[in-house]
């Protein structure tokens, strides 16, 4: 990493002809110019409508100051809703000091000048990292062309530069009343030494971090114009649809395509390793030729994995130890010296991300370069599987990230399934195509949150001190399809974080307690592909951790709040998040009708407590009213963008807590489109306040903090009201009606 | 051939009459603001306006739509209350991914077009039958009330 970050220190700033100044940024600048704007496929990106050549985008450049003063920049991290492409350029625009009136911003390029630092050379946009992952580096590029800028300020006036200053996109010469626009300047900033490191500002003076701006997406994502990956439109592009095994890695035997050929638009019908591609001229021509498609499967390799069967496998898994994940003290001493030692089961079933926008991939395969277009959160990956399915180098591929209509981790996937199955279709067919899923497609592929089975215990003492706390989960390997196919030896040459950290199985149990052990069961089930989802194992296993604290509080007649607030004693920013929303909620007196449940996390570098609020009557109607967070993300940088994540996390966690789950019967997934697979809607959805409480620490992630302590909150709330424990998810198999 | 009238222009399209109308929008006629999410009525992605009345397009078979005036949020700006809600949303920083507004924009358009003040009661009968899995539903619920107290 420290390698990385010294890399990326190198800036190379080159002049435009007319005026302006390019900046690179990191190694690898020799990169020879891309042909085309890395963004061609997005009208808001095109600079100059395609004028000048030498105002096209190069591989590598992130900042361009132009002669007319405005600024643009380039964004490694994948614009998913989170809003990546406003944070991060305000990041570079508060050290540059520039006017943010005049900042726009697109879609990097793939290129190793753009890969995330938290990750190394990869760009991904998982695990809350984009603005954490980016925030150093942006800073200091900022920071440099600023200097830069100065310098030549003073070069043409002749005045020391320190007597200078800089506001809104000018450098000002306050002593003798005049000043000059960073885009006059910019081609003599160019020729200036880049500063190896500059200094940063005092984030007392910060004026654009910490401020709500608007999002520089919204007027596109208001009046249609946003382009997405399924609105690309490329000159002779045809449209196909791919017929999928009814289980998992199943294999076309037989294939009758003539009923299917006989619709008017179908062209050509072909299998590829995952199925059988129909493709046509449009997409309804497509639906309708897989409809008439006849296709009998070879499942001898097929998955079959049945929900029950996990649950009772993984149930019996958790009378066994696992792999230590953590380890403090002496548990079996302090369980033998307990007064009293309880424990619970917890099972968490399998659930599909659902984003808005099914997948699909338009690629343009000529035989020796290619052009792909998709919503991706892992473009690096995706386009090395990409490069070895269609024979070419991966400079060779035009990938263009996409704005993604959601991706919550299903377009971050490490095995690229839904690049690679365009790729197969693309290879053969040689034209422009747009592989489309239906939302049953995307329902029923696959790379879901896997099942898992938490057991927790406590052993205590007389007063109600825990003295001893176990953790063992039972879940599946979300990298074990990668030993399944042949796919490690393409990622071999790839730098990927160790498989510990993809699966990321360390719960952040913060509270202060001296005898601690944590162990896991990661199996593989390489037929079930199963991937990450929005805030990962910390879902279920924050879920069992905070309700068993709960049941603790109340056995000892504690009240949960305090009980939680006497062992934080260390840790003074999760201690004033719970003190925050208890306060914000007001804690212990709810409306009349209503109970409170409370819960925390702290994870992604982030610090979050929350407290929902809920009826449940005689005839188990459950009404969400109120969900209220407190959360630390240290350094804000757009607060009303946090807010909104905080929102979308706990909205997103309703939808799971309340509904979430994906059956699998033998191997056949039962959900198929948002009747069977409900998520929440507007008259579902409760009041949400969120209070920020940054620490000015470095940013913490927050696309994920949001989701985890809501459902345990949410059930410690049904617990306050009913007594009832919640082992298991989703409320809605519990009987509950959702009001 | 089918003729459409679609943001007040007249088309001719040749489609089978059972192709739905979303994909007509979408594929033939290149207006690609109404979004695919579903194909059964169950997101409100592909919301459009059939005769002023919120429609999904993506179950209407495009034989039905012939004869009607059809907007999409293309033109929607076009419409006072559609550029009011327009610019609430971007004021209330609505969108996140975005792939689901211009379904909720046409469906809120709509509301108050035929009611300029609703209740919460009557934000959740119109705009339930439009998912948002970002969770923009208490920005949603925030801008039509700001536009129905401040300028309606």
């Amino acid at each position: 990493m420290d390698t990385m970050l010294k890399r990326r220190q190198f800036l190379r700033v080159t002049a435009l002809a007319g005026g302006g100044l390019l900046v690179a940024c990191g190694g690898g600048s020799s990169s020879s110019p891309s042909p085309t704007p890395p963004d061609s496929s997005n009208p808001d990106s095109a600079p100059g409508n395609g004028g000048d050549p030498a105002e096209t985008f190069a591989v590598g450049e992130f900042l361009r100051i132009s002669s007319d003063n405005s600024i643009r920049v380039l964004v490694g991290a994948s614009e998913i809703g989170q809003g990546a492409l406003t944070a991060i350029p305000m990041i570079v625009a508060e050290e540059l000091d520039a006017d943010w009136s005049r900042v726009t911003s697109a879609h990097s390029p793939v290129a190793a000048q753009f890969d995330n630092p938290y990750f190394g050379a990869l760009q991904f946009t998982v695990a809350s990292a984009a603005t954490r992952g980016y925030f150093a580096a942006q800073r200091r590029a900022g920071a440099a062309v600023r200097h830069m800028l100065i310098a030549a300020a003073a070069e043409r006036w002749n005045v020391e530069p320190s007597t200078l200053r800089t506001e809104k996109s000018f450098v000002i010469d306050d002593a003798n009343q005049r000043s000059a626009s960073y885009g006059d300047l910019a081609e003599a900033a160019a020729a200036q030494n880049v500063p190896i490191n500059p200094p940063l500002k005092d984030p007392a003076n910060y004026t654009i971090i910490g401020s709500t701006r608007q999002r520089l997406d919204a007027v596109r994502k208001t009046n249609g114009s946003e382009i997405y990956g399924m609105d690309v439109d490329i000159p002779g592009m045809l449209t196909a649809v791919i017929a999928r095994p009814p289980r998992f890695f199943g294999q076309p035997q037989s294939v009758n395509s003539n009923a299917a050929l006989a619709i008017p638009g179908v062209l050509e019908v072909f299998t590829i390793p995952s199925g059988v591609a129909v493709i046509a001229n449009d997409f309804w021509s497509a639906e309708q030729g897989r409809k008439a498609l006849e296709v009998s499967w070879n499942e001898a390799l097929a998955g079959r994995t049945d929900s029950a069967q996990t649950r009772s496998n993984y149930q019996a898994s958790l009378n066994l130890p696992g792999v230590p994940v953590r380890s403090d003290g002496a548990v079996l001493l302090a369980q033998a010296a307990a007064s009293d030692v309880l424990s619970a089961d917890y099972f968490f079933p399998f659930m599909a991300h659902a984003a808005m926008e099914p997948l699909n991939v338009t690629v343009d395969y000529t035989g020796s370069a290619a052009e792909i277009w998709t919503g991706s959160q892992s473009q690096t990956i995706d386009r090395l599987f990409a490069a070895s399915i269609l024979g070419l180098l991966p400079e060779q591929i035009n990938f263009h990230t996409m704005t993604s209509g959601g991706g919550f981790g299903r377009r971050g996937n490490p095995l690229s399934d839904y690049v690679r199955d365009a790729c197969h279709v693309a290879k053969t067919l040689q034209q422009p195509v747009k592989v489309i899923w239906t939302r049953e497609d995307d329902m029923k592929g696959g790379y879901y949150r896997p099942a898992a089975s938490v057991r927790v215990s406590a052993a205590l003492d007389n007063n109600g001190t825990i003295t001893a706390w176990t953790h063992r989960a039972v879940t599946q390997d979300v990298t074990s399809s990668l030993y399944f196919e042949e796919q490690l030896d393409t990622l071999a040459e790839m730098e990927l974080p160790p498989l510990g950290e993809l699966n990321d199985l360390e719960t952040g149990m913060p509270y202060a307690i001296d005898n601690v052990h944590m162990d896991a069961h990661l199996t593989l089930i390489p037929q079930m592909p199963s991937l990450w989802m929005r805030s990962v194992n910390k879902f279920s296993d924050v879920f069992a951790q905070e309700t068993f604290i709960d049941e603790i509080a109340h056995r000892y007649s504690r009240d949960p709040y305090h009980y939680r607030r006497e062992m934080l004693g260390n840790n003074p920013r999760l201690l004033a998040v719970l003190d925050g929303v208890a306060q914000a909620a007001n804690w212990g007196n709810p409306p009349a009708g209503r109970s409170q449940g409370i819960a925390l996390i702290a994870h992604w570098q982030s610090y979050i407590a929350q407290v929902v609020e809920v009826s449940v009557t005689g005839d188990r109607e459950l009404k969400v009213h109120r969900v209220v967070s407190a959360i630390d993300c240290g350094t804000a940088v757009n607060p009303d963008l946090v807010v909104a994540q905080v929102e979308s996390g706990v909205i997103f966690a309703l939808s799971s807590v309340l509904f979430g789950e994906i059956e699998l019967r033998d191997g056949v997934v039962q959900q198929s489109n948002f009747d069977d697979y409900p998520v929440l809607r507007m008259h579902q959805t409760p009041q949400i306040d969120t209070v920020l409480m940054p620490s000015g620490d470095n940013p913490g992630g927050v696309g994920e903090i949001g989701v985890p302590a809501v459902g345990p909150a949410l059930a410690n709330a049904i617990f306050a009201a009913t007594g009832e424990q919640i082992r298991e998810l989703p409320l809605k198999n519990l009987n509950f009606v959702i009001a | 051939m089918i003729s459409l009238q679609v943001n007040g222009d007249e088309h001719t399209v040749d489609v089978p009459d059972t192709k739905p109308l979303l994909w007509v929008l979408r594929e033939d006629l290149k207006l690609t603001g109404s979004k695919y999410g579903c194909g059964q009525a169950l997101c409100g992605a592909c919301t459009v306006h059939l005769d002023g009345q919120p429609t999904r397009a993506c179950v209407v078979p495009v034989s039905a739509a012939a004869g009607h005036r059809i907007d999409t949020i293309e033109a929607v700006d076009q419409q006072r209350i559609g550029a009011l809600v327009q610019q609430a949303w971007q004021a209330l920083n609505v969108p996140q991914c975005g792939y689901c507004q211009s379904g909720q924009i046409m469906a809120a358009t709509a509301l108050l077009t035929s009611n300029p003040s609703p209740s919460d009661r009557d934000i959740d009968e119109a705009m339930s039958g439009n998912i948002c899995r970002c969770g923009t539903y208490p920005r949603i619920r925030k801008a039509i009330h700001k536009i129905a107290s401040e300028q309606l």
